[in-house]
């Protein structure tokens, strides 16, 4: 548990201006890998072999990426990335927001019992259940198939999802709804009308979370695809180092970047929410 | 609070007219769509895995023998899932002391700095939206013997270069270090959000009373933030115990076998050899340390998971 950073901060905690140190390794160790990668997304292919190092470009070209966005059929890997996280994220918001709403709102039996269902499985990895989930698939005879994707990114989601939404549910006051319970508004009418509205931010922060884990998932769509045409951006990521042997690395590169922007961007756009959302605990 | 609950619901069921059998149904539909889809894939796959591992299962399960126990008797005598389970134990070791030093020094220092310190906790977080394969790949390129910015450093100060990913212990560092960097932030901001939570009063009254700066982390802020760092720790455990992602594109289980942990073995198994049995077994076998490490985490942190 002991390490220089620990020990350093323990001597110096409420010192004048330690806490810098660490903040200053928390920048390069963060950034030296994309700024690293994007740098030589920028270049020539031999440029990355010369010595001494640059990490400015000798001239900026973007060919690399016209590259990635010619590459043969990377336009339906990004629908396929695209569509998968979308249509997960929407199904297990809108089933996360159904039962997050139920646990904060409703006393009622075997409320525990299904609790336990919903949260345990929030600590179970991907990556380890692939075994039986594929051998289960295989059954229902959707091996390779859209649906087997949604199915399993969408189960996984829903966990931390619900876990999230029944937490900030359980804060918001009461009033709002018992009023519109009492004008004779429906159960979903008040979900939809009067939770929803308001909950925006928690929404926000769990289809991001939802977002990532479709966008980013390797594992499944490794184990229960087998078409080309049922890659996605990260498989593709993952064949191409194969494939070209990491010979062509400002390429590479430039893919890798491509496939990280999107949900920086959204991130950059929604920082504030999804970070205040983690660090008021809502998450663990 | 269960009680509240439960008045206001009969409050409100008095003065709705619907019957109190549909009232009693709701929370049940509500939560039906939730369960069905958790309980179905990810409660299925537990069931079935373990299942699957007291079977010797070729291709389907139908005419599969049951064998009890002889898959876990088989796999803990072939030395190449033992391998497996050390280089895991090591990986994850070496993941849990990195992970945690550098997460409590960064939410520490994120904590105290008041300037820039948004900027500083966004940035902290930027990693946990990248995939695992693109962390690879980025790791991959900084050290790589003949293109790596490591090495090109290495040489500028005349150096020896290191061919860092053809050596088995340089090469298990480089995996824990691209897990570290992909797993760490989202300890950090759990740890940051325990430390936030702890009164600022206690911090002034120690201050007045002229604590010492190390008691003061270590009397007040560390017992305090124990159960978040137990929280930080289950996650730490977990996200190595299982990884996958980062480990196929860096190094693929190498060189030899020097980085096949557990779930890269498992994966070999099932579909390079179509065991599905065994690979339920090593299935089976993670899930107990995940289990294991997290009970051991609760009891020594004393984690209350209230709700």
């Amino acid at each position: 548990m002991e390490g220089t950073g620990f020990i350093k901060t323990t001597q110096s905690w409420m010192g004048k201006r330690w806490h810098w140190i660490p903040l200053i390794i928390l920048l390069v160790w963060t950034i030296l890998p994309l700024v690293w990668a994007v740098s030589a997304s920028f270049k020539e292919a031999t440029e990355v072999y010369q010595t001494p190092v640059s990490l400015i470009p000798e001239s900026f070209n973007f060919d690399n990426y016209i590259r990635v966005f010619d590459y043969p059929n990377f336009w339906r890997y990004l629908f396929n990335s695209v569509f998968l996280a979308v249509t997960t994220t929407v199904l297990a918001v809108a089933v996360s927001i159904l039962a997050g709403y139920a646990f904060a709102r409703y006393a009622f039996r075997f409320r525990h019992i299904l609790l336990i269902f919903i949260l345990v499985p929030r600590i179970i990895p991907r990556a380890s259940i692939i075994v039986p989930l594929f051998t289960g698939i295989a059954f229902l005879g959707i091996l390779d198939s859209y649906l087997a994707l949604v199915l399993t990114y969408t189960a996984t989601a829903v966990p931390l999802a619900t876990w999230i939404l029944a937490g900030f549910f359980k804060v918001i006051p009461k009033a709002l709804e018992e009023a519109a319970a009492i004008d004779g508004a429906k159960p979903w009418q008040i979900i939809w009308h009067v939770v929803i509205p308001i909950s925006l931010p928690a929404i926000i922060t769990v289809s991001i979370f939802s977002l990532r884990e479709a966008w980013n998932e390797f594992p499944f769509v490794l184990a229960f695809t087998s078409s080309q045409e049922m890659r996605t951006l990260p498989y593709q990521l993952f064949m191409l180092k194969d494939s070209m042997g990491m010979q062509d690395w400002p390429m590479v590169l430039a893919f890798t970047i491509v496939t990280i922007l999107p949900l920086l961007i959204l991130y950059i756009i929604f920082e504030k929410k999804v970070v205040n959302n983690i660090l008021s605990g809502a998450v663990k | 609070m269960a009680s509240t609950q439960v008045e206001t619901k009969t409050s409100l069921t008095q003065k709705l007219k619907n019957s109190s059998l549909k009232k009693k149904s709701i929370p049940y539909l509500l939560v039906f769509p939730a369960i069905l889809f958790v309980v179905g894939v990810l409660g299925y796959a537990i069931v079935a895995g373990v299942l699957m591992s007291l079977y010797d299962m070729q291709l389907s399960f139908a005419d599969a023998p049951f064998i009890g126990l002889q898959n876990y008797i088989y796999l803990f005598t072939d030395s190449t899932f033992l391998n497996s389970l050390f280089v895991s134990l090591i990986f994850v070791f070496g993941s849990v002391v990195l992970g945690l030093t550098l997460s409590l020094s960064f939410a520490l220092s994120l904590y105290k700095c008041k300037r820039s310190g948004n900027f500083f906790k966004a940035l902290s977080l930027v990693p946990y939206l990248i995939s695992g394969i693109a962390t690879a790949i980025m790791f991959r390129f900084l050290f790589s013997g003949d293109v790596g910015l490591i090495n090109m450093i290495l040489s500028t100060f005349g150096l020896d270069t290191v061919n860092f990913l053809a050596n088995p212990w340089w090469a298990l560092l480089i995996c824990i270090l691209a897990n570290v960097w992909f797993v760490c932030p989202f300890a950090t901001l759990i740890l940051l959000s325990g430390i936030q939570s702890v009164d600022q009063e206690l911090f002034d009254s120690a201050k007045i009373d002229g604590a010492h700066k190390h008691h003061i982390l270590l009397k007040i802020i560390l017992p305090l933030i124990a159960p978040m760092m137990g929280i930080s720790l289950i996650w730490l455990s977990f996200a190595s115990f299982n990884m996958f992602d980062v480990i196929l594109p860096l190094t693929n289980g190498g060189p030899g076998r020097a980085t096949e942990v557990m779930a890269l073995y498992m994966y070999n198994v099932a579909f390079d050899e179509l065991q599905y049995s065994l690979g339920s077994t090593v299935m089976v076998i993670i899930l107990f340390f995940n289990v294991l490490t997290s009970l051991i985490y609760l009891k020594v942190f004393n984690v209350n998971y209230s709700e």
